[in-house]
């Protein structure tokens, strides 16, 4: 009952005509930007952060909740109708994709459309049941456990997003390092300054954000020289009844694969649309179709995707910790409103919490009769060629930069972020696992500093703790089991070659 | 020597050294009263670690030579600076013409006519920002 008094009085915020009108503008710059080939949810975030400065709190956080789910059905949109993937959309192009080749673009997008109706709305009902209990059990995290929690973070994060655990944790390093730049808390003292006053409060967010996944990004799509041809088809939406029957149960299906994998750490889209297509592959009744362009290679997926989206929300919102690079942007805008994340954060906040809570519901409404019916205009995006898109993005980029503190010197920093993002991607280094440790990185120094304190300096403390312990001693098993892997994988191929 | 794993190990390496030995400058203390150059040491140590040991994997595994395009990436760092530098000491509007024009020396064709009419189109958002949404730009 409780949980019904809490959405009613969240509906009742996020219902105002403003709040409406944010929600609306996230959702339809979100997918345009999001269709932009090169641009995924992490880049379209980063990108229009900087519009939401000037709003007041609540109407930026549900302005860029809405940019997010937007930014994810635009990008299953270009998967769909041209496979072009983003990390959040790349199990929407096997079927998907089939799908277009047989003339049944139209199908495709409404079956995305509608599948993440049913899983957001799913993961809504799971979000406000789990988020309020959660935040308790968020209480009994002291300062040991936070730090093996954000250990155990870096640690499926890195695994998840970059396939390997070496790779993604020195991404993370990184970004931990680069998040100690600017005024010790403790001591005051300035560090890793270059004595630049500009960086006592340390790098901008924003910066790394635009630099490793904006402008790296685009100079990815300029050095591959890659010409787009537009989508020319003809779309027909409206399923007949047989098609759409067999939409339900494979989007139910995802939306609860969705709802569980968004709130795992390292969770998130990405993982929860493999997972559902597998289930779906597995025990659809349609499965032999499955790969060849079904409906259901398309509903599961897109409804795990906007499910896990959406819950993983829930560890960001209750024990403070994202789980993913998203999140942790999110938790970036949360920060730059003045909202801590964090078990305090329902009850200090709690019209902001309800309000963000229904407002993703009635995002996805927006989704749905908006961006569906109005997705044939949409795609004419792709009709810009990319000669005359890169030169606006790089401008966008300044922009945004520019805004956070009027300041042109923000632009340089920006520019020496697109080099380096550049460096790592050209090394195959994944910036997504950087972006979560340079978030993180304060609070791990901070937590790891204050549990070192209370125990005088004795380790101890992280094994003595059970939550602590446990987390460790499952970080210590995967590392295990890396090492055996590679162990065997070299074992092989030396065999190979000797062979 | 062309082996991105190598590189890739090499430049981890060099940036937790980077890290380490500033970090160094600073004061250590103890485990239990830290000064502020002990944790980006830790952190710093852990990953040349990581350095390391993909600098020695990479002996291991097949070399995948190292492949980069520097014209881009050049042209796009050339023109953001000096959008920059332009804004600041003249005004944004020259500074997005220089922008457009720049950048698109890393494009795959270039045309004067269609850069003009960019650089048109972003003058007129730029005039929009400051209206509609009260951005401070330097535009004049």
């Amino acid at each position: 009952m409780e949980i019904l008094n809490n959405l009613a009085f969240g509906f009742e915020h996020a219902l105002t005509l403003h709040n409406l009108w944010y929600c609306a503008i996230g959702c339809m710059v979100g997918t345009l930007v999001g269709l932009l080939p090169g641009l995924g949810p992490l880049s379209t975030i980063s990108l229009l952060l900087p519009l939401t400065y000037s709003l007041p709190t609540d109407g930026s956080l549900i302005m860029l909740a809405g940019i997010y789910y937007g930014a994810q059905y635009g990008d299953s949109v270009s998967a769909i109708t041209m496979k072009i993937p983003h990390a959040s959309s790349i199990v929407a192009c096997i079927d998907g994709y089939q799908m277009t080749l047989k003339g049944k673009t139209g199908l495709a997008l409404f079956t995305a459309g509608i599948s993440s109706f049913i899983g957001g709305t799913v993961a809504i009902v799971v979000l406000a049941t789990l988020a309020p209990t959660l935040g308790e059990v968020a209480f009994m995290f002291g300062p040991a456990d936070y730090c093996a929690l954000m250990l155990f973070g870096f640690m499926c994060v890195s695994f998840v997003t970059t396939g390997s655990l070496l790779n993604g944790l020195a991404m993370a390093f990184i970004g931990v390092l680069l998040g100690v730049v600017g005024t010790d808390v403790n001591s005051g003292i300035a560090r890793f300054t270059l004595d630049m006053p500009f960086l006592m409060d340390g790098i901008g967010l924003i910066s790394i954000a635009l630099g490793c996944f904006g402008i790296a990004e685009v100079v990815k799509n300029l050095d591959s020289g890659s010409q787009l041809t537009p989508f020319n088809g003809k779309i027909k939406l409206m399923p007949t009844w047989p098609e759409f029957k067999r939409i339900i149960p494979s989007a139910l299906r995802g939306s609860v694969i969705g709802s569980i994998l968004g709130i795992l750490p390292g969770g998130g889209p990405t993982i929860a649309q493999f997972a559902a297509y597998a289930i779906d592959k597995r025990f659809s009744k349609y499965k032999d179709e499955i790969g060849h362009g079904a409906i259901e290679g398309v509903a599961g997926q897109a409804a795990a995707d906007e499910a896990a989206a959406r819950t993983s929300f829930i560890p960001l919102m209750s024990i403070g910790i994202p789980e993913n690079a998203v999140m942790a942007l999110m938790m970036g805008a949360f920060i730059i409103k003045g909202v801590q994340p964090g078990p305090n954060m329902i009850s200090e906040h709690r019209d902001l919490f309800w309000g963000l809570v229904a407002s993703m519901w009635v995002g996805n409404v927006f989704l749905v009769i908006l961006n569906v019916p109005l997705v044939r205009y949409w795609l004419s995006v792709f009709k810009i060629p990319f000669s005359v898109l890169f030169p606006s993005i790089l401008f966008f980029c300044c922009i945004g930069t520019y805004s956070i503190n009027n300041n042109l010197d923000d632009i340089f920093i920006t520019a020496i972020f697109g080099l380096i993002g550049y460096i790592f991607m050209r090394l195959k280094l994944d910036p997504a696992p950087l972006m979560l440790g340079f978030i993180l990185g304060p609070m791990l120094e901070e937590n790891f500093r204050r549990a070192m304190l209370i125990s005088r300096g004795n380790f101890n403390v992280f094994v003595n703790r059970p939550i602590s312990a446990t987390l460790l001693a499952m970080i210590a098993l995967f590392i295990v089991w890396q090492l055996v892997t590679f162990y065997y994988q070299s074992r092989r191929a030396s065999s190979e070659v000797a062979a | 020597m062309n082996n991105m794993n190598l590189v890739r190990g090499i430049v981890l390496m060099a940036v937790a050294l980077l890290f380490g030995i500033g970090s160094l400058n600073y004061q250590i203390g103890q485990f239990s009263r830290s000064g502020p150059g002990l944790f980006p040491l830790m952190v710093s140590c852990l990953l040349f670690l990581i350095g390391l040991i993909s600098a020695v994997r990479s002996r291991f595994v097949k070399p995948v030579p190292l492949s980069y395009n520097a014209r881009s990436i050049f042209f796009v760092l050339l023109g953001l600076c000096g959008f920059a530098l332009i804004s600041q000491h003249l005004n944004m509007i020259v500074g997005i013409v220089f922008l457009v024009f720049c950048v698109s020396g890393a494009g795959t064709s270039y045309s004067v006519v269609r850069n003009l009419k960019i650089s048109a189109g972003l003058i007129v958002v730029a005039f929009m920002f400051r209206t509609l949404l009260g951005l401070q730009l330097p535009l004049f």
